[in-house]
């Protein structure tokens, strides 16, 4: 199925009116708790993977995408107006667009995030289209060999680029992994550290373990903080930005585009280290950088353009190899796996439907998110003055009817209120939860992958070593591990960027 | 910080240890054949490795000061041990009412918002998230004593 052939298919999908709404529900909310603080994607789309039970698996993967890409519109109006990011990758956004609305321009401001993450958006989807299938058609070749490389690549990348201490990653990776060995080996089916317990036997859920490191540690952490929004009180006119404005930020949003979604491919980055360096490379390049954190316009479409463009790179792993590169696509991963679809190079070839059909609902959702953002900010403005008194019982709630509802079963809310209180311990004392989860995820593969390439050399490591792609994954990892040491700026970047909670 | 560095390294150090003696219980098997206990085994012992290094690095560590802001500690804890006084009682009183008392709690407790709307908040969101999940969207929640 060529290009062209497959997108129409995949618009045929879409248009069909369940896949529709699914994209629209996935979009609103993900605009949602974009804008609200302290809810991220990430706990989000793990909460509403219930409800997802009785949907079609396309519809359920539409919405699901949905959400993730909504929240970066949404994220960006809290940043502009309360100064607060909405969700960790716009962060950045804060600096110059709540500069501007205190200048009284929070209009184009909030316009140029929109049109930025618009074009970015699209533009991304775009290259996952013309990507996808010719990556498919090499990852068809890997064996369990290969797929450890990978995986032990996309490891090291995660944890060199936490920020913070690596040691603290890796230890949080292996202890990720380890709670995924709970319940049945899956090559001989024998229970491991279930102690005779049922319940144990299906191992840990991943709902449970996201809802409670991501949703309910952050409400904890809130509300031991006090939390207090301040919304800019300013009255929002004129969206759409100027001649003047256009002028400037055309080419940092051309330059963020193409970066995020590059760095988006790569396991590990998430979609906050590409704004970081959307920003410092525009401050570099402007003519006048003291303009930046004065409420540069160029600020804001820069980076803005980086985080969608990097949220449609991070499907290229997912949809051509399985592999998640960062906790969102973990838990994308885990939905397509409850419907019992494996993601990876078959999808195109067995399921052209969900893989067309998401591409496709990407265009319409980047369309859908365009007007919801622009012409309905003033809802969203709403929104945010809901104090967070009212709106943290509700956030607790959700969590709580999301998690006892996928098994019906109260052990899950005891296994989300305990990773909970770990998650809130974790920040505290400078842990990143993000490897331990996609460790967790991803630990099933990487043990299926080490055991069987053991199996098939007969017990000699020399196996990864001697075939090519697998050897070329094992020298990028090792050249990742020694990059910051060989490579000083590159280290000093990475230290500025603040831990991503994607929550 | 460095005081805690050092506990958080000591504490997982341990789990460490405990993991690595609970895998080696498991079948190993042999490198040419893994048996369910060679991932575990590996990864216990790095974990353990990893957690000593940072032991290390804690304790040698100068103390850079820096201590992050204080937290209300006891909304923290009460907040957390409502949520399991709820899951405890979920079930056996229903899902309305366990909601209702937990809502209350939030509003009333912690909030120190007057008893009307407390009161008149926590029971509509009670019934009217009961409705949207359980009768619109089909969502399994307890009942409670009101089921037929």
């Amino acid at each position: 199925m060529d290009v062209l052939h497959g997108l129409g298919y995949g618009l045929g999908v879409t248009l069909q009116p369940a896949n529709l709404l699914a994209c629209f529900v996935g979009v609103f909310v993900g605009t949602l708790i974009g804008v609200l603080p302290g809810v991220g994607p990430t706990a989000t789309m793990s909460l509403l993977l219930p409800i997802t039970f009785t949907m079609s698996p396309t519809a359920s993967i539409i919405m699901m995408a949905g959400i993730y890409y909504g929240a970066m519109y949404g994220g960006s109006t809290t940043s502009v107006l309360v100064n607060i990011p909405g969700e960790a990758a716009s962060v950045v956004t804060c600096i110059d667009g709540h500069q501007m609305a205190r200048q009284g321009r929070a209009g184009p401001a909030l316009g140029i995030s929109a049109i930025a993450s618009f074009i970015a958006g699209t533009f991304s989807v775009v290259c996952i289209m013309l990507l996808a299938p010719p990556l498919t058609s090499v990852a068809l070749r890997f064996g369990p060999p290969e797929i450890f490389g990978l995986l032990l690549l996309g490891f090291t990348m995660v944890t060199y680029l936490t920020a913070g201490s690596k040691l603290k990653a890796v230890a949080m990776a292996l202890l990720g992994m380890l709670l995924g060995t709970i319940g049945l080996d899956p090559i001989s089916a024998s229970p491991r550290f279930t102690y005779g317990s049922v319940t144990l036997g299906d191992g840990l859920g991943l709902v449970p373990i996201i809802m409670g490191l991501f949703g309910i540690s952050e409400v904890l952490l809130n509300i031991g903080a006090g939390v207090k929004q301040d919304v800019f009180e300013t009255r929002i006119k004129g969206l759409l930005p100027s001649r003047d404005d256009w002028r400037r930020s055309s080419a940092p949003l051309a330059r963020g585009t193409v970066l995020g979604f590059l760095l988006g491919i790569l396991p590990g980055m998430g979609a906050i280290i590409p704004t970081f360096m959307s920003y410092a490379l525009e401050k570099r390049l402007a003519r006048e950088p003291d303009r930046f954190g004065k409420g540069a316009i160029e600020g804001v479409a820069g980076p803005e353009a980086a985080n969608n463009a990097a949220t449609g790179g991070s499907m290229i792993p997912l949809l051509t190899l399985g592999f998640a590169p960062n906790v969102a696509m973990a838990v994308l991963l885990g939905a397509f796996l409850i419907h019992g679809v494996q993601p990876g190079p078959l999808l195109i070839k067995e399921h052209p439907e969900i893989f067309w059909g998401v591409i496709a609902s990407m265009y319409v959702g980047n369309a859908m998110l365009l007007v919801l953002n622009l012409p309905l900010i003033g809802l969203w403005v709403q929104v945010l003055r809901v104090p967070y008194g009212i709106l943290f019982p509700l956030i607790l709630l959700f969590c709580l009817i999301g998690v006892y509802s996928e098994h019906g079963n109260v052990w899950d809310i005891i296994v989300m209120l305990a990773f909970g209180a770990i998650g809130l311990l974790m920040k505290r004392f400078g842990f990143d939860p993000a490897p331990l989860v996609l460790a967790f995820v991803l630990g099933r593969m990487t043990e299926e992958s080490i055991r069987q390439s053991l199996l098939m050399s007969g017990g000699s490591f020399a196996i990864l070593l001697t075939r090519p792609i697998a050897l070329a994954f094992i020298v990028a990892a090792l050249l990742v591990a020694l990059l910051p040491l060989l490579l000083p700026p590159v280290k000093r970047l990475l230290r500025t960027v603040p831990p991503d909670d994607t929550t | 910080m460095r005081g805690r560095d050092r506990a958080a390294a000591a504490v997982l150090l341990v789990f460490g240890l405990l993991a690595l003696e609970e895998a080696r219980k498991l079948r190993f098997g042999a490198v040419a054949k893994p048996g369910p206990g060679f991932f575990p085994v590996v990864l216990a012992a790095a974990l353990t490795v990893v957690c000593a290094a940072l032991l290390i690095v804690a304790w040698r560590a100068r103390d850079g000061g820096g201590d992050v802001a204080g937290l209300a500690w006891w909304k923290i804890a009460a907040t957390i041990v409502a949520l399991f006084a709820y899951a405890s009682v979920l079930e056996r009183a229903g899902f309305v009412i366990a909601t209702f008392g937990l809502l209350l709690f939030f509003f009333k407790v912690l909030e120190g918002q007057r008893w009307l709307p407390a009161l008149a908040g926590s029971l509509a969101t009670a019934f009217v998230t009961y409705v949207v999940f359980k009768v619109w969207l089909n969502v399994q929640l307890p009942a409670g004593p009101w089921s037929g």
